[in-house]
């Protein structure tokens, strides 16, 4: 039980990737216009993530270096600050989304307009990175967090064809209608969204966080094998739903309610129940991983204290620049901006800026200096390197892609 | 750590300085180096560390104006960057460990502001974390 406790690291940072407001309406939007066809891109990102937020945990663990650390040092200042600035960019962009994300659900369970709730929202994310332990933070939301899996119960209940559904994610096509660009750009968006760079930057702070060391490797694997998974699952599981009951109606996702139709059409009231504090927990998540990564990894490039183990004054720089920015967000998503419109793009830019992030770490997790016995081995190195080259064929292809489909419309 | 031979660029600039505690007291953002008249090899007199050393490491205007922008943040034109002694380096590993507190230090001068002027005149920031 103790063990199990300790895996909430790796739940809450894969929230953030696979079911942050951008990805709960796009999983959706993807089930409702392709079925199952794209549910292969799920499995290739979660696999993709395991391997690398495996590499940035041990390092973690193992030399107490966060994951922006060895950016600017394998990458030298200048790439690195090109990094910093694109990679703080999105992140900020993906907070600022958060923020409206949990308004929205707030709005779907209150009917009352979410920009009334953006600055309450802001209040209560920079509330618990000033106060909260980072343990107990991790625990509430990924808990709560779980209770998307509201969708995989649904999906349950409304007992579909599975042979049909396991037909159309095994041999994947294009529906009649859609174009084949289309579906290369939401291909890359769910790719990206599995691997968007705050999440390695949070879960190898956080590993820093909690003080793992050599002895935690056993507790780091446990979070990635367990964390990510689920999320890849909650995520494949709210296409399903979408895919079971939107696809046959033809009825299209904008909105947040669109999403949850289908769970409450299968499980009444007590689904959208769990369903609200599903989507407010994961967005809360998501806008505490966002708002701490963007301080972890601009105090991270420049060498200052971070983290939320010591009094906020001993982190003074770090604590100034996750208050700005979460007051920004909250501005910029003020302006009336769609928090989902704001995700969707920024998770292309995030591709542009993936290969930036992951080859540093593919390099310290060979460097004997750092890593001592906990060096790759062999087939991670094979797989790490083959993901690399994907990642950087994305990184080409993925903003003329974006401007081509025109973001997939 | 006197007398060892290291590649510079691999195995210091851009570590990590930690200080007794193991807090963070800045980055090897630039080193000084002797150069001996006698054409024996260089070797490092001290670390820098803060804007003021990153900026010319990076050039071009993206290090003018950071160098510019600290200055402002400090109100002070010709702000130096801070300078540890390679006397008081203990340990180089994936992070380079001094032997004295950053207090002591005193290198920290963006770091003590942000306290001043922010982050001490918020309820709650001398509670200890996690």
């Amino acid at each position: 039980m103790k063990s199990l406790l300790k895996i909430f690291l790796g739940i809450l940072t894969a929230i953030g990737g696979f079911v942050d407001i951008g990805d709960l309406v796009a999983n959706a939007v993807i089930g409702a216009r392709f079925g199952l066809a794209l549910a292969w891109v799920v499995v290739l990102g979660v696999i993709g993530i395991c391997l690398y937020a495996d590499m940035s945990g041990r390092v973690a663990a193992v030399s107490g270096r966060g994951t922006f650390d060895l950016v600017r040092e394998r990458l030298g200042p200048r790439m690195g600050l090109a990094n910093l600035l694109a990679s703080t960019f999105v992140t900020f962009l993906t907070l600022a989304a958060e923020i409206g994300g949990v308004a929205l659900a707030l709005e779907l369970a209150t009917s009352v307009s979410y920009l009334l709730f953006v600055p309450l929202v802001a209040f209560g994310v920079w509330i618990v990175v000033w106060r909260m332990p980072f343990e107990r933070m991790e625990q509430a939301f990924g808990i709560l967090g779980l209770c998307l899996l509201a969708f995989a119960v649904a999906l349950w209940q409304l007992g579909p064809d599975w042979s049909q559904l396991l037909h159309q994610a095994v041999h994947p096509s294009v529906p009649d209608g859609e174009g084949h660009p289309t579906y290369v750009f939401y291909a890359i968006s769910l790719f990206g969204a599995a691997m968007t760079p705050y999440e390695v930057f949070f879960f190898s702070s956080g590993a820093v966080e909690e003080g793992w060391s050599r002895k935690d490797l056993r507790t780091e694997r446990l979070n990635v094998y367990i964390g990510f998974p689920l999320g890849g699952l909650l995520s494949l599981a709210i296409a399903g739903c979408a895919a079971v009951v939107l696809l046959p109606q033809g009825i299209s996702v904008d909105h947040l309610d669109q999403v949850a139709l289908p769970v409450v059409l299968s499980l009444g009231k007590v689904g959208f129940a769990f369903l609200i504090v599903g989507f407010v927990a994961a967005t809360f998540g998501a806008s505490l991983e966002t708002a701490l990564s963007t301080g972890y990894s601009i105090a991270q490039y420049l060498g200052w204290q971070w983290g939320k183990r010591t009094a906020p004054r001993e982190a003074a720089r770090f604590h100034a620049v996750v208050l700005v920015a979460i007051i920004l967000g909250a501005m910029l998503i003020l302006t009336t901006l769609d928090p989902v419109k704001v995700t969707e793009y920024s998770l292309v830019f995030s591709a542009v800026a993936l290969p930036l992030t992951y080859f540093p770490i593919l390099v310290v997790a060979n460097d004997r200096d750092y890593m001592g016995e906990s060096v790759n081995g062999r087939v991670v190195n094979a797989l790490g390197t083959f993901y690399l080259v994907l990642l950087t064929v994305v990184a080409i292809v993925a903003v003329p892609l974006m401007i081509a489909t025109k973001a997939g419309q | 750590m006197a007398g060892r031979v290291r590649d510079l660029a691999l195995h210091l600039l851009d570590r990590q300085v930690l200080d007794t505690d193991g807090r963070a007291v800045g980055n090897v953002d630039d080193v000084e180096l002797h150069v001996p008249e006698d054409g024996s090899p260089p070797y490092v007199v001290a670390i820098l560390t803060g804007p003021q050393a990153l900026g010319p490491r990076l050039g071009g205007l993206l290090g003018q104006w950071l160098v510019f922008l600290s200055n402002a943040l400090a109100r002070n034109q010709d702000e130096e960057p801070g300078r540890i002694g390679w006397e008081l380096v203990t340990d180089l590993g994936s992070a380079v460990t001094v032997a004295k507190s950053r207090v002591e230090l005193g290198v920290h001068a963006n770091e003590d502001r942000a306290r001043e002027y922010l982050v001490d005149r918020i309820p709650g920031a001398r509670d200890a974390g996690s």
